[in-house]
């Protein structure tokens, strides 16, 4: 597993200004799927055509919002578009904050 | 008054030799310093990589050059590549399913020596979970500085997702995974020229950079122990800069002069529709090179997504559907072979053929057209 190098850069494509004001480090994507037992959740980025997906815990105390409200976690669904601070821990890579900024469009006909 | 007469056609004649830019030139008026950089990129462009020096374990080619190499470094190739996607129309949420964590959506057709002993491969499998396994060639990339730099309210003018002036043709923008409008790549999937460059240099190369400083997967798996011998970032930054500099900086391919049957066929490629889609000319915006600002791009396209039809769909990819692709640029159209995404058409004729969906109606009346006019308006298409 090395995708924490990929996501420490994708923070320099994506977010370097929130990165600078953050303490942690960030990544924006598409929620892929939510694993309501597990807490987990995983999210699609890209560098062009080069793919990655990126799982994070999200504890029960991580602070989840979409336009500054409270979300549950329940709520995220695969095709939300996040910003996703997080660090790591010994467990793995861990959600300190999710907001929730966007959804990937549905597309006509409901293909997407 | 003659001097000022002589003075005025000397500029006349000097614009009229100047040369214009030959494929896998720069653009005109770079400065010093960005000739400089496109010198030094134009090296890394035509590196040959090792493993040793990077390549792989997973690779489709051994250098950017050998895929992009005619009629110069920076054009097309014989080259086709696999992508593979799932797509899940009736699901919940995203459709799509990228196969990202699975090592996809490109499958690389070749494994370094190491690799191959270590696993027994000779390319990376696609996963029984692919839906769809798409060809792609190798585009032109002459001209792409240009794309990049074309506003996005510009490319958003011009869609019109929802059909609202009834003509058939309805564009919708792509976009990224974290919301940015898409540009480049066959589904619109990438936001900028350099993401462009540095994900082919991972997908294409498996070459890490600062940006992507992690290889490929086989199936989601770790890659097995000593199989990849040089260490990352196996780009510096500097040498992506420069890189950047090299396919930024590619002029577009200057148009080549027209008959008069050309320049009828023009007025036809208006009168039957072409132009909806690819439009001729966008401009750019602001931009820190010079060279690349306030232009017009003879692009011949809109950047967006238009339903292609069944016969073409393939693959899904970030919002666009299988039967959705980005309206191809067609500069440089006459450096080509092969035509549409996967190259399935040898002749831009046989590829009008295959437009269905959103340009079956443009397709229909160039059938309507007389041969004559058929043939002007191929003309046409070969001075682009």
């Amino acid at each position: 597993m090395r995708r924490l190098p990929f996501l420490l850069a994708f923070v320099a494509v994506a977010g370097p200004a929130a990165a600078q004001r953050s303490p942690h480090d960030s990544v924006q994507g598409a929620v892929r799927a939510v694993d309501v037992r597990g807490r987990t959740i995983e999210v699609t980025t890209s560098v062009g055509m080069a793919l990655r997906v990126v799982r994070l815990s999200v504890p029960a105390d991580t602070r989840i919002t979409s336009a500054g409200a409270p979300l549950a976690f329940t709520q995220l669904k695969p095709g939300d578009i996040v910003r996703v601070s997080f660090g790591s821990r010994p467990g793995g890579t861990v959600a300190y904050a999710i907001e929730r900024v966007g959804r990937m469009e549905v597309a006509p006909g409901g293909g997407q | 008054m003659i001097r000022r007469a002589a003075v005025a056609l000397a500029a006349l004649a000097l614009v009229a030799c100047r040369k214009l830019p030959a494929p896998g030139e720069p653009l005109a008026g770079l400065t010093p310093a960005e000739r400089a950089r496109f010198d030094s990129g134009r090296v890394v462009f035509d590196s040959i990589f090792t493993p040793e020096k990077g390549l792989g374990p997973l690779f489709n080619s051994t250098s950017c050059a050998e895929c992009h190499e005619d009629p110069k470094p920076g054009g097309t190739g014989d080259e086709v590549e696999r992508h593979a996607t799932a797509f899940h129309p009736d699901a919940t949420g995203r459709a799509c399913d990228e196969l990202a964590s699975l090592g996809g959506p490109v499958f690389e057709n070749q494994v370094t020596p190491a690799l191959k002993a270590a696993l027994g491969i000779a390319s990376e499998p696609v996963p029984p979970q692919a839906t769809a396994i798409a060809h792609r060639t190798t585009p032109i990339i002459f001209g792409f500085g240009l794309l990049d730099a074309v506003p996005d309210s510009v490319i958003l003018s011009y869609a019109d997702p929802d059909d609202r002036d009834h003509d058939g043709v309805s564009g919708r923008a792509g976009r990224n995974f974290d919301g940015r409008l898409g540009r480049f790549g066959r589904k619109a999937l990438v936001p900028t020229l350099l993401e462009f460059t540095e994900g082919a240099l991972n997908a294409e190369q498996g070459v890490t950079s600062p940006a992507v400083p992690d290889e490929p997967t086989v199936g989601g798996q770790a890659l097995p122990p000593n199989t990849d011998p040089a260490s990352d970032p196996e780009l510096s930054q500097r040498q992506v800069e420069v890189l950047d500099a090299f396919v930024r900086f590619l002029a577009p391919p200057a148009p080549a002069k027209m008959s008069s049957d050309a320049r009828r066929g023009r007025e036809l490629f208006a009168q039957v529709g072409c132009n909806r889609c690819h439009i001729p000319a966008l401009p750019t915006g602001d931009n820190p090179v010079r060279a690349l600002a306030h232009r017009e791009v003879p692009a011949f396209t809109d950047l967006l997504l238009h339903d292609m039809g069944p016969d073409l769909a393939d693959i899904c990819l970030g919002l666009a559907t299988p039967s959705e692709f980005r309206t191809e640029p067609l500069m440089g159209l006459r450096l080509r072979k092969r035509f549409l995404h996967d190259g399935r058409a040898s002749t831009p004729e046989q590829a009008i053929d295959q437009h269905g969906g959103e340009a079956a109606a443009a397709r229909m009346r160039f059938i309507g057209l007389s041969a004559t006019e058929r043939a002007a308006l191929l003309a046409y298409l070969q001075t682009l």
